[in-house]
């Protein structure tokens, strides 16, 4: 069966500004993938390059197609939540339902209609007179109501408050995941998503310096809280990230031969965002 | 086609000035009716009641077309904007609809949808009034307002001008488009800058007026040409009132010249330009997501 997404020498420019260059992953069905990077890393235009947003060098397929050419067929199987709210201030929950129900052959009104109950939101309302964090609901509705293959989410729960958030998260995992969907998501609030996600991929600078599942993290990266005296012993052993935090050195260590960096201290799996830190802040601190 | 019935709706929607703006100016005509001053005393003959009626019917038409033509330029230069500066076009990028369509909906919406809403608009005013004017005014002035002749030339009037008029504005239709897809801001601005510029350059550098001739003629030249403006005698008629004259053309399918427009090469190159513009709308439409 052939990738979800596959991109090949992936390169998006801006004038002068290279946003990807010669980007190259894979992501397989029935994954949750973070897609993980410090603003300007080119996390956003690689979304944009996937939905068919903007034009792009390089190969890319979505779901067999390209995306820039056959948008809107992609957007059959496909769906995506940008970055902020972006539903149209005058439009009304109820129009937006009846409207997304009348284009979209895959739209579940019975669904969208069963998460709005959830809510404080009213069909008659506008989207100008919702807070934020209403407005991100109805779209979370709207989106999580459509039976797609392809789920992208960019910042999705910007404005929510954290109860809301966690809800989210949940209902996503529990009710719309399941084997024959693909998550794509990118956020800020790393630690909120990495207990769910299958794989991650680092971007910075355009390229992508880390791209696997995170079962795999355990097997090739290890982080080492060193005692004082062997602190020597285990810089020797190039760490590629050190750390110091409340008086205790953390170095972290790629393709650990794990009895042998266990000498030097506790040793566990790094997390997600410990990581992240780890591999983007460049060398030996 | 369904997806375009939808679009349209959206379009409603989002612009309820389409209908707002037509329902006011039709009550702001009644409210005329009832209340103003509807006598007109010295009509004697059927010919000066048919004229008079078929003076008052085109005022209120004309006065709905030019209003109509009015906002038309303003939802033009705003329909691809506008959903740019609220970012919502990325909203209805997730939806599977092409680009192409979203951009011949507008085109539709503005060229022939929002002409169809004035004309219902102009004719259930027009229909009102003259129930109103039959029952206020003189019998002589409310019988002149029902010449079921003049009615269905007036229909004819209507439909002829849509069909013509969105094939000779077509050009600027999709000039205003290509701007709306296009400008960061200040579209009104931007669709007048680039044809200035063109024309002063011109001007400047050639001494020549080609292109301020060529959007003179785009601008002006469409009543010349699809309508008869004939210095002929037989094709004008003159009735005598009282102590005036109205001269008016004998009637209106003298008034249509479809011969001419059709056949003009202007038509067709305007239509040639107004379609390759509404393809630059769409690939600008592909490609520009944001301010």
């Amino acid at each position: 069966m052939p990738a979800l997404i596959e991109a090949r020498d992936l390169t998006k420019k801006y004038g002068s500004f290279v946003a990807l260059d010669r980007a190259n992953f894979t992501i397989q069905t029935g994954r949750i993938v973070g897609l993980i990077g410090p603003n300007g890393a080119g996390k956003t235009s690689a979304l944009r390059a996937i939905l068919g947003l903007t034009a792009y060098e390089g190969q890319l397929h979505v779901l067999g197609r390209e995306p820039f050419r056959d948008r809107a067929r992609l957007m059959n199987d496909a769906c995506f939540i940008a970055d902020v709210a972006v539903m149209p201030s005058w439009l009304r929950v109820d129009q937006a339902i009846d409207f997304v129900a009348g284009v979209h052959p895959r739209f579940r009104r019975d669904r969208a209609l069963g998460l709005l109950a959830k809510t404080q939101i009213t069909g008659s309302r506008r989207i100008r007179e919702l807070s934020k964090g209403m407005k991100t609901q109805v779209h979370l509705a709207l989106t999580m109501a459509i039976d797609a293959r392809l789920l992208v989410l960019d910042e999705p729960t910007l404005g929510l408050d954290i109860l809301a958030r966690r809800g989210f998260y949940d209902a996503l995992v529990d009710d719309y995941m399941d084997e024959s969907r693909t998550i794509l998501i990118t956020t800020h609030q790393v630690e909120e998503v990495e207990n769910l996600l299958t794989d991650v991929m680092f971007i910075d600078k355009g390229h992508i310096v880390l791209d696997c599942s995170v079962e795999e993290i355990a097997t090739r990266y290890a982080a080492v809280t060193v005692t004082a005296d062997h602190i020597d012993a285990a810089r020797a052993e190039k760490p590629f990230y050190e750390r110091r935090t409340l008086g205790k050195t953390i170095l972290y260590f790629e393709r650990p031969g794990s009895e042998a960096l266990a000498r030097f201290g506790e040793m566990h799996t790094p997390s997600v965002s410990d990581l992240f830190v780890a591999k983007l802040s460049g060398g030996v601190q | 086609m369904n997806n375009y019935a939808w679009l349209i709706k959206r379009e409603f929607w989002e612009n309820r000035a389409i209908w707002v703006i037509p329902s006011v100016i039709g009550v702001l005509l009644i409210l005329g009716a009832l209340f103003g001053r509807v006598q007109f005393t010295n009509l004697h003959t059927p010919q000066q009641s048919e004229v008079v009626g078929g003076v008052v019917l085109s005022i209120f038409g004309i006065a709905f077309f030019v209003v109509m033509s009015i906002y038309s330029t303003w939802y033009l230069l705003d329909c691809l904007y506008a959903d740019r500066k609220d970012r919502s076009v990325l909203f209805w990028k997730s939806l599977p609809i092409s680009d192409t369509t979203t951009v011949l909906s507008k085109l539709l919406v503005a060229m022939i949808v929002i002409p169809l809403v004035y004309f219902v608009a102009a004719d259930a005013t027009t229909l009102l009034i003259a129930f109103i004017i039959s029952v206020r005014a003189s019998a002589a002035l409310g019988g002149a307002m029902w010449h079921a002749d003049l009615w269905l030339q007036l229909q004819i009037l209507w439909l002829y001008t849509i069909i013509t008029y969105a094939i000779w504005f077509l050009p600027v239709a999709a000039w205003l488009m290509v701007i709306s897809a296009w400008a960061k801001r200040a579209v009104m601005l931007w669709s007048i800058l680039p044809p200035l510029a063109l024309y002063l350059g011109e001007r400047l550098f050639f001494g020549t007026h080609f292109v301020a001739n060529q959007i003179a003629d785009r601008l002006l030249g469409y009543g010349p040409r699809a309508f008869h403006t004939g210095t002929d005698s037989s094709f004008w008629m003159t009735t005598t009132f009282d102590n005036d004259q109205i001269t008016t053309p004998s009637s209106i399918w003298a008034l249509l010249d479809p011969g001419t427009f059709f056949s003009s090469p202007q038509t067709w190159i305007g239509a040639a330009v107004g379609a390759a513009l509404v393809v630059g709308a769409i690939q600008l439409r592909l490609r520009r997501t944001e301010i």
